[in-house]
């Protein structure tokens, strides 16, 4: 018999099973919901920066045209700094849910803002997204299970298996045939709403193959699991639970556990305490001798020290200086928190082999530009930004430079490619 | 020259640390009717079990054509059609759709007048044959089973309990049937408890006791088993 004519049996005889039916429709409704869902946060976040980009240049000009100095109009103008979504981070929008992909930022000191809204998305960092990533990551071993886990028992229950094995010649060709059928057709119907969405979000051919293998490799993963297990000489009620058991453990308790773990075993400084360190410096500032403030930012810019004598109780080149010593104050600790976060995140690749669930979403972030290298790449972009927002603006304060609007044509803009190299 | 084609040769089967078939050998020739007989837990369905793959034996060896069952699976099971006590088969298709599916199983394809023919044969009713079998009574799936064994179209037949379910005319219909089979060449192992179904088809009848052999008996001249000799024996020493 050919593989083929085996293929079309099975088929058929799947599509006589109104519940089988069922369960791959309400699994290719749900992964089509998944692609949904994160299309739809993708356009929301390209709609916030398009919008914020106008509304932006709109707000800067108008600072530019109303303020009379240059330290007012750095003091005034907002400068948006973005993380463009890439083409398939609505399959997985990994850690946008945790990291900010967006900073307005000023010329004041830089660490204070980016870390600011590290905890805007708490509840999202729990549960989140319902995305591609997650459909496939955490729900679908439970299609497979539900599928595969009683193939034999539940034969054997009906008292239809020995029959069956008997008749079939090799067992093991029926519950092969079976199982392709079974799997090949739960892989199209989530393959295939994702497919649709990467075509219309332009995603390249080389890259949906990517997604593919990684969709393949998760399937593939279950389904022997659930074939191994229900070849055990168990009734089908206990071959689930051991499934459900091992699906519990691998999706949920091992990922909290070794996040746990890989926090207790790498510290890091909290943003928050990073935020509260560098105010702490910048306000204390005020209440400071000028030279205070001036001998440290001279030691790291010795260009601007035959510029840096403060003879007034307050000049913006001051101001500045001291924004900019609050960013040296907590440099180390700013540059340890990047160390670890990054330390952590290898550590948690490690991890994530341990977890099938967690290996998935890891891979697809990954592909995706969505994972804490590419957040990390998008801190760096600002830093990148604001330090060209000082080198614009530090010739036009410390040479007391007259205002002129014309000078703001080489205000430097941000690009989100820039330093996209990690 | 008649040919063994069914061969028990000192078969012992165990399951886990109990025996439950211990020792046992016997023949069927081709065309035999040969009935294995005993009580509940006699050992009589890992009998067939084991000459379908389904059970390895723990010592001695199930022969099918002379080939060792263990050695050659797909083929033997090729040659053998089953049919199974109380078959279940499936509820949610029609008796065709059910046919059609398992016969495919075994690589046969079967026309519509084909399945029909034999549906008549088993006096299955014409209006239920495209209705789902969950609306059939176990007579008439019993009856369905056995069209399905005989659309395999195979030189043996492994009938387990075949008329359980089955009416007193349906018995009697079924009884011709498995004559006119062993008539025409094929080989019917049969187990079961009936003594006088036994009697009536089996040209050799072997007693079954907690997996031992203990009694057989052969139609000598063209007549049947004695029912009254082998219901004695089985009363004395099948079930004692």
């Amino acid at each position: 018999m050919t593989a083929t004519a085996v293929f079309s049996r099975e088929l058929r005889f799947f599509l006589k099973q109104p519940f089988a039916i069922w369960l791959i429709i309400v699994a290719t409704g749900l992964s089509t919901f998944s692609v949904w869902s994160g299309l739809t946060e993708v356009d929301r976040q390209s709609a916030t920066i398009e919008r914020l980009l106008v509304a932006d240049a709109k707000d800067r000009a108008a600072a530019i045209e109303k303020e009379s100095d240059f330290g007012g109009a750095a003091y005034y103008s907002f400068h948006l700094t973005f993380d463009p979504p890439s083409a398939l981070s609505f399959a997985a929008l990994g850690e946008r849910d945790v990291f900010p992909w967006k900073h307005r930022i000023r010329m004041l000191a830089l660490e204070g803002q980016i870390y600011e809204s590290d905890a805007a998305n708490a509840e999202l960092a729990q549960s989140g997204q319902f995305d591609f990533a997650f459909f496939l990551s955490v729900l679908t071993p439970l299609f497979l299970i539900i599928l595969l886990h009683d193939q034999r028992a539940s034969e054997k229950v009906a008292g239809r298996h020995d029959l069956l094995v008997a008749t079939a010649g090799y067992g093991q060709n029926l519950w092969r045939s079976r199982t392709i059928v079974r799997v090949s057709l739960l892989g199209v119907g989530l393959f295939l709403p994702f497919l649709v969405g990467a075509l219309m979000s332009g995603v390249d051919t080389q890259l949906i193959a990517l997604v593919f293998l990684v969709v393949f490799a998760q399937i593939l993963f279950w389904t022997f699991l659930c074939l191994w297990a229900s070849a055990r000489p168990f009734s089908g009620p206990a071959i689930a639970s051991g499934l459900l058991a091992f699906w519990v453990l691998t999706t949920f308790v091992m990922p909290a556990a070794s996040d746990a773990i890989v926090e207790r075993a790498i510290p890091a400084p909290e943003g928050g305490d990073i935020i509260l360190a560098q105010r702490e410096k910048v306000n204390d500032a005020w209440d400071l001798r000028k030279e205070a403030t001036m001998e440290p930012f001279v030691a790291q810019h010795p260009e601007w020290a035959d510029d840096a004598k403060i003879e007034r109780p307050f000049e913006w080149k001051w101001y500045y200086a001291f924004q900019q010593v609050g960013d040296q104050a907590v440099a180390a600790m700013s540059n340890d928190r990047r160390v670890a976060v990054s330390r952590r995140n290898e550590m948690a690749g490690w991890f994530a082999f341990l977890s099938p669930s967690a290996l998935t979403q890891r891979s697809l972030s990954h592909l995706a530009n969505t994972d804490v290298g590419s957040a990390l790449t998008y801190q760096h972009r600002v830093r990148n930004f604001h330090a060209e927002l000082r080198s614009f603006y530090y010739p036009l304060l410390f040479k007391n430079a007259a205002y002129r609007a014309e000078a703001f044509e080489s205000l430097p803009e941000y690009d989100p490619a820039m330093g996209s190299d990690r | 020259m008649t040919r063994t084609v069914v061969e028990a040769r000192n078969l012992t089967v165990s399951r886990g640390q109990t025996p439950v078939l211990s020792d046992i050998s016997f023949e069927v020739q081709e065309g035999e009717v040969f009935a294995l007989l005993g009580g509940n837990g006699a050992g009589k369905s890992t009998s067939l079990l084991t000459f379908l793959g389904l059970l390895e034996p723990t010592s001695g060896e199930a022969l099918v054509f002379g080939k060792s069952v263990q050695n050659d699976i797909a083929s033997v099971r090729g040659k053998i059609a089953y049919l199974p006590e109380a078959a279940t088969l499936y509820p949610h298709l029609s008796a065709y759709e059910n046919v059609d599916y398992f016969l495919s199983l075994a690589g046969i394809g079967r026309s519509r007048a084909d399945v029909e023919e034999v549906f008549d044969r088993v006096s299955l009713q014409q209006e239920a044959r495209d209705q789902h079998m969950e609306r059939y009574s176990k007579g008439m799936r019993q009856k369905t089973a056995i069209a399905l064994a005989l659309l395999r179209e195979t030189p043996i037949l492994f009938l387990d309990e075949p008329t359980s379910g089955l009416d007193p005319v349906a018995i009697d219909e079924f009884n011709r049937l498995v004559t006119n089979l062993a008539k025409a060449g094929t080989t019917i192992v049969m187990v079961t408890h009936d003594v006088y179904g036994a009697c009536q088809v089996a040209h050799k009848i072997a007693l079954l006791r907690r997996g031992t052999l203990v009694g057989s008996f052969e139609a000598k001249n063209g007549e049947r088993i004695d029912t009254e000799t082998v219901h004695a024996a089985f009363a004395e020493r099948a079930v004692a």
